[in-house]
């Protein structure tokens, strides 16, 4: 080796010293604190949630081939000098003063970008007040509750369509089914649909979603003879159930969790209740379990949802995302997961066109961004925040239970109605 | 001014407990200062909002006996009186949270009068039941946002009226300040008039009749004070998260977490219910948080916190305080 | 009327379950003064019994019955001997926070083991059966939790009253020194009296599990109504916890339909156990020895 070789590698090995901290600091992270129920009562979705997330800021870091989406070959965030997206997990029960407690720390300890979270609506409340007040972009990916973008916050975006989107999809389907837009059957005169009756579970979610029903039902010319809100934890529904088909309506909507989705149905059922429809806001029905406890006897039920496994089907995305996820975790993704999914792709969307994880480029990018419907696994017409922070190109999906050919429970999508993969079954066929 | 002094007054501890106390205290007031992260000081926020709750809870619960386990409705009242005027009326904190105080000091009485008349297992259940009848009210009632629970609006700058601060700081002394001065009631009232009555009526009921001591009244007395510090606590609550619902502030488990910090600490003493909130305040945040990420851990926080619950009940009645008096050889 | 009588026949139906889950907790209260707040944690774990029993072995949910009710014997004895024997020392108030304590652990033990999902049973004679009679239509497995809940009702009664062992078991509840003055060893009763507790609240879950889920923390819903059936009825007295668990059953399902006779929706299925709470309380105020309690 010559001298001027070895003077070169010295110099070389000094420049790489002092540029070292440069080096690492393009290997940098962006970190988002997430916050998730994963343990207490939700803790099965929120597993769920954060498997969805992790694959998803995996898939954004490094380069994943068979996903046929830019934001897949990045490798890190490229406005960012290939910065990777790193999730901090907090577990908040479910609770929302534990949630606020836990977004502090991930704000001023962890000193975060931004909170991604929280899947309930009450901890969301919490939580992002702590982020508005402390001045920290918040991305809420999976709160449904329509007043979380009332708040006139600076601070906080959502990406999911919030419940009066998918309230309005209902009457928006029943207007449809009266006009013979619906696949696969002639319309329906008005009189047999007029007479709604709902029972929702009486927390926060629960009592938005009637309320919100009853303001749709007025709107769209529907007759709401009954309502009833309920205790989800209550020992028995009979006295429930019992009132909803007292009223007689030509449609019962319900808003429950799984285990009072459960008890409800087998108690209309144990009742032979008979009705023209039946519909889900979500949440119990459309989870997996709901459908492998009732089996046959859901065929009909009607659920709200965002994201159904046939979707794949239909979008390109959706089934190479999916397929990685299936093949980590064992499952599909479900309406819950996707948006957790959604949730991860915006933020690295907004990061790289803020360019910097000042909170201020953050926010200014935040109102700006735009992403296109063919990068997202849902099928939205985009990512685009108004001025209250919600996502407007979001929309919802209905799915119907069907009975396939081999006798086993499928969910299929009628509503959108560009969208429909299968022939509406109606009225409600009864039960086995 | 004899009441101040008495409430000032503990000589009649022993020159250690002395000792600790000043050194707690100085470590309270630097605490801020001592660089601790801000998921610390949320830490420490919950455990002086809880010794002040078991405080709370120790006059009716611990000096007087009765097993009380329905306060969480009055940290609810607390809690909504402070909301509701905000949201509805722009009140100032300052304002609503005495006229709290006193609404959930009349609705004790009101409440006080039939309960009393219970004894024992079935006084404690009709405490359950109360608080439970109370958050199914809160659960349907419209008016005050029902199950959603009301949001407070969230101040631009700092406000001390409306008790609005954006550091936790602010809000850790206003709490170490209500936590002082429940400390000094709570050393004036084991040695006041009432307190007294109260200890004779746990020892013996019939004997303390007959002294002419009316063990009613007594009682009613007790549960309202005991309920006026839990509402202070619960309007603390309100401005702290800035929103509430029924299921936060009016839980059953936040009725037994209170007696049940009181109790692991040891009931009937003054340092009990801080120590109790010292053990598992902590332990529930920290265990909670470190081991949430983990997954097949879930529920081995709890576990852990049900054993120190059952091996102390089990092992020393009068609580970690009853162990250390029993190791230092005072115990009986 | 038709409702009402509908309503009051329902009633009937998960008061006789309610009263059985509830018959536990007032027997070891009648013996040794101690409200068991993890009666609700021995219930779900019967629930789980005779789940896993039902699920792995292939039985019938109804032919679990046994196993479930050995769960909770097992339980009732574990508890007493290695836990609750330990809090007899001290004051009612730190009994009531061990039991407690022990409510919070076989809980979070019951969610580590198994999980927080909900389960429910999907194959079984009864499961998803219902009749009519007239224009009454009843849920099989609800007739048989019922008509099941009479037998072990029964029994536990004809027990305490006709056996030797349930006698020297009433002569405790009574006077615990003149009792053992007269040989009879109180320790040996007291786990007698959580057995019965144990096994009886274990064939309750055995029976909730035909036709409700389980999850771990599903015990504090039944725990609750079982302690005002207990302190409604008079703690200690059987024949009270009876009568109390039919009111409580009653009151539950008639108030909505009685709130919808007179066309308000403010009585409506939501405040239905807030009634029974209520109920409670009046009544208790009035009678501070409960309906048919003989202790104070």
């Amino acid at each position: 080796m010559s001298r001027k070789q070895i003077l070169f590698v010295f110099v070389l090995f000094l420049s790489m010293v002092t540029m070292s901290s440069a080096l690492f600091a393009a290997e940098k992270e962006v970190k988002i604190g997430v916050l998730y129920p994963l343990s207490g009562a939700a803790a099965t979705i929120g597993r769920d949630l954060q498997r969805a997330a992790e694959l998803t800021a995996e898939i954004i870091n490094n380069k994943t081939p068979g996903v046929d989406i830019p934001m897949a070959q990045w490798g890190g965030i490229p406005n960012l000098g290939g910065a990777k997206i790193k999730l901090i997990f907090v577990d908040h029960r479910g609770e929302p003063d534990r949630g606020a407690d836990l977004a502090k720390r991930l704000i001023l300890d962890d000193k975060v970008a931004g909170l991604m979270g929280a899947y309930h609506s009450s901890v969301t409340k919490t939580v992002s007040a702590v982020a508005e007040r402390y001045g920290v972009p918040m991305i809420n990916d999976s709160s449904t509750s329509p007043e979380l973008t009332k708040r006139g916050f600076k601070w906080f975006w959502r990406t999911t369509p919030h419940d009066d989107y998918f309230n309005r999809d209902l009457f928006e389907l029943l207007k449809g089914l009266t006009e013979g837009k619906v696949k696969g059957i002639p319309a329906v005169p008005k009189d047999k649909l007029k007479n709604l009756a709902y029972a929702c579970e009486n927390t926060e979610w629960g009592s938005s979603v009637a309320k919100s029903l009853e303001g749709y039902a007025k709107e769209y010319g529907f007759n709401m003879v009954k309502g009833i809100l309920y205790n989800a934890n209550s020992p028995d529904l009979t006295s429930e159930a019992k009132t909803l088909v007292a009223a007689k309506p030509d449609g019962m909507l319900f808003a429950s969790y799984l285990s009072d989705s459960l008890l409800m149905i087998r108690t209309l059922k144990g009742m032979r209740a008979q009705t023209n429809f039946f519909w889900g806001q979500n949440a119990g029905f459309e989870m997996a379990d709901f459908a492998k406890t009732l089996g046959a006897d859901i065929n009909g039920v009607l659920t709200r949802t965002v994201f159904i496994a046939k979707l794949i089907k239909v979008k390109k995305v959706a089934g190479q995302i999916n397929a990685l996820y299936k093949k980590k975790y064992g499952d599909d993704l479900t309406g819950a997961t996707a948006r957790s999914v959604v949730g991860v792709q915006a933020w690295a969307a907004v990061l790289n066109k803020a360019g910097s994880v000042d909170p201020k480029a953050i926010q200014k990018a935040c109102n700006e961004i735009n992403i296109p419907a063919n990068e997202l696994v849902m099928p939205w017409a985009g990512v685009k925040f108004d001025s209250t922070g919600q996502n407007v190109l979001g929309r919802g999906l209905i799915g119907q239970y069907q009975k396939g050919a081999d006798g086993k429970i499928d969910l299929e999508i009628v509503y959108p109605f560009d969208l429909a993969t299968a022939n509406f079954i109606y009225p409600f066929p009864g039960w086995k | 001014m004899e009441k101040v002094k008495d409430a000032l007054d503990f000589t009649d501890f022993s020159g250690v407990e002395r000792f600790v106390l000043v050194v707690f205290s100085i470590f309270l007031l630097a605490f801020p200062w001592l660089g601790a992260g801000s998921f610390v000081k949320a830490v420490m926020i919950q455990f002086l909002l809880f010794s002040l709750f078991g405080m709370g809870w120790n006059t009716i619960g611990g000096y007087g006996g009765q097993v009380e386990l329905g306060k969480a409705q009055y940290v609810g009242i607390g809690a909504y009186t402070v909301s509701v005027s905000m949201v509805w009326w722009n009140i100032p904190f300052w304002i609503s949270m005495p006229i709290g105080v006193l609404i959930a000091l009349g609705y004790s009485f009101m409440i006080g009068y039939p309960l009393f008349r219970l004894k024992g297992h079935y006084f404690a259940i009709a405490t359950i039941c109360t608080s439970l009848v109370l958050q199914d009210i809160f659960t349907n009632w419209k008016l005050v946002g029902a199950a959603k629970g009301i949001e407070l609006p969230i101040h631009e700058h700092p406000d001390f009226l409306y008790m609005q601060f954006k550091s936790d700081t602010y809000y850790y002394y206003f709490i170490m300040v209500l936590f002082y001065i429940a400390l000094f009631y709570m050393n004036w009232f084991r040695k006041s008039k009432l307190g007294y009555q109260l200890r004779m009526i746990k020892d013996d009921e019939e004997a303390a009749e007959s002294l002419g001591i009316d063990i009613r009244w007594c009682k009613i007395k007790a549960y309202s004070i005991a309920s006026a510090f839990v509402a202070v606590g619960g309007g603390f609550m309100a401005v702290y998260n800035l929103y509430i619902d029924p299921v936060s502030v009016m839980d059953l488990d936040l009725s037994i977490k209170i007696a049940l910090m009181a109790m692991l600490g040891g009931a009937a003493s003054l340092w009990g219910p801080i120590i109790g909130a010292a053990f598992l305040v902590p332990l529930d945040r920290f265990l909670g948080s470190w081991l949430g990420g983990h997954k097949g851990l879930i529920g081995v926080d709890f576990m852990i916190y049900a054993a120190l619950i059952m091996v102390v009940s089990a092992y020393q009645p009068r609580g970690i305080w009853g162990i250390v008096e029993q190791l230092r050889g005072k115990g009986k | 009327m038709e409702t009402l009588i509908d309503a009051l026949l329902q009633g009937i139906l998960m008061g006789l379950l309610f009263a059985l889950v509830a018959l536990g907790l007032n027997v070891i209260f009648g013996v040794m003064d101690i409200v068991n707040f993890a009666h609700g944690e021995f219930l779900m774990l019967g629930m789980y019994t005779a789940f896993f029993t039902s699920l792995l072995m292939g039985v019938d949910p109804l032919f679990a019955l046994p196993a479930s009710a050995l769960m909770g014997v097992l339980l009732g004895l574990a508890s007493y001997y290695w836990f609750i024997k330990y809090l007899l020392r001290g004051p009612a108030i730190a009994q009531l926070f061990g039991t407690f304590g022990l409510m919070l652990f076989l809980r979070y033990l019951a969610q580590f083991l198994f999980g927080i999902d909900y389960r429910i049973l999907q194959k079984g004679i009864l499961i998803g059966k219902s009749f009519s009679v007239g224009p009454f239509i009843f849920d099989a497995t609800k007739i048989a939790a019922g008509a099941l809940s009479l037998v072990a009702f029964a029994a536990v009664y004809s027990f305490l009253n006709k056996t030797k062992t349930g006698k020297a078991l009433q002569a405790t509840a009574l006077n615990k020194e003149a009792a053992s003055y007269m040989g009879i060893k109180t320790d040996k009763m007291n786990a007698i009296a959580w057995a019965i507790g144990g096994g009886t609240v274990g064939v309750a879950g055995g029976l909730l599990i035909n036709f409700y889920y389980v999850y771990p923390t599903v015990g504090l819903l039944f725990v609750m109504i079982a302690f005002a059936c207990v302190a409604l009825g008079g703690f200690g007295s059987i024949k009270g916890v009876f009568f109390a668990g039919l009111l409580v059953g009653i009151l539950e399902m008639m108030f909505p339909v009685f709130g919808q006779l007179v066309g308000s929706d403010f009585l409506g299925p939501h405040f239905k156990f807030t009634v029974v709470y209520l109920a409670y309380f009046i009544i208790v105020v009035f009678r501070p020895q409960g309906l048919f309690g003989w202790k104070k």
